[in-house]
């Protein structure tokens, strides 16, 4: 696969998950809780990832290129991050936690921060090699997105309903997409790289189906949980 | 007995409108009515239900009902709790 379609890969990623960061911000608009904006913001994330990803694969031969490749490997870790608090805080009663999630996203702000400067600011600081830290981060994104496709399978089987499968089932795709990732960068192999991307992909698409269904579909709402556009525009 | 979960004031004005909606055939619609099926107690419900009319969201002239704006906020207030179910937010 030559560097055109990888880049074409990451541009529609980044885009996906730029058009999903639009909905993604609905349940903490419409509940001011501020436990629900760790999925905007990991989506946010996400997207950048793609794109310092996309930047670093069209610059590959400038000198930058393992910066954007460091930037891109953070960012996946703490959009992932972000998501798993977001549904780890879901679960526990707000008015115990409140305090615990603004602790818990300024915290991983604040690393963030951090870890950007440690690693790109002056003085510098001798950096393990860039493919072992890969390493290391693909199996912290596993163990994250493993706990999120738990959780939100756990969810699915208390309240069975065949519209809720499909998020666990998306979660999971990242996650194997991830092992692909890192598969692919302990033996190389193609198939893995490619797999890799093409599971990414499926499951921002089915992300992205989700969204349809819960805001345009009509089908998609059984009429207790909703009022159509005619009765609403009556 | 089984306690129920604690709702917050948004959860309230929800139930409330989603109620209101679903009556909206019934000739007359009172608020002990109101009060026994959201299980609000009657001197705070005369409260949220103020609220609602100031933010002309319902109306309770000749009988209590939803408003345009009314029903495009529930709509759009129950197509974000369908897609936090759908997405595995507990809320």
């Amino acid at each position: 696969m030559d560097n055109f379609a990888l880049i074409l890969i990451e541009a529609v990623s980044a885009i996906l998950c730029f058009v999903l960061l639009r909905f993604m911000i609905k349940p903490y608009q419409a509940t001011g809780e501020g436990r629900y904006l760790g999925l905007p913001v990991g989506f946010a994330f996400l997207g950048v990832s793609y794109i310092f990803m996309g930047l670093a694969l069209y610059y590959e031969s400038l000198i930058f290129f393992d910066d954007l490749k460091w930037f891109q490997l953070f960012t996946q870790a703490y959009a992932l991050a972000f998501l798993a608090a977001t549904y780890y805080f879901s679960k526990k009663p707000p008015e115990r936690t409140r305090l615990w999630w603004d602790i818990t996203y300024a915290g991983l702000f604040f690393a963030a921060v951090i870890s950007y400067l440690v690693v790109f600011e002056p003085p510098m600081f001798g950096l393990p090699s860039y493919k072992i830290v890969d390493e290391y981060f693909r199996l912290f994104n596993i163990v994250l997105l493993a706990y999120i496709s738990i959780h939100t399978l756990r969810s699915h089987v208390s309240q069975p309903d065949p519209k809720t499968i499909w998020i666990p089932l998306s979660y999971l795709l990242l996650g194997f997409s991830q092992y692909s990732f890192l598969i692919w960068s302990l033996d190389s192999s193609f198939s893995a790289y490619m797999g890799a991307h093409l599971l990414r992909l499926s499951g921002l698409l089915i992300f992205l189906f989700v969204v349809y269904q819960a805001f345009h579909s009509k089908r998609g709402r059984s009429p207790k949980e909703g009022i159509s556009d005619e009765e609403a525009s009556t | 007995m089984r306690k129920l979960p604690r709702r917050d004031k948004l959860k309230i004005y929800g139930d409330l409108l989603y109620f209101i909606y679903s009556e909206a055939k019934a000739e007359k619609l009172v608020l002990t009515r109101v009060q026994l099926k959201t299980n609000v107690p009657f001197d705070r419900l005369k409260t949220y239900i103020a609220d609602l009319k100031e933010l002309d969201l319902v109306l309770d002239e000749p009988s209590l009902r939803l408003t345009d704006k009314g029903k495009q906020y529930l709509k759009e207030y129950q197509a974000v709790l369908d897609f936090m179910k759908r997405m595995g937010l507990t809320y």
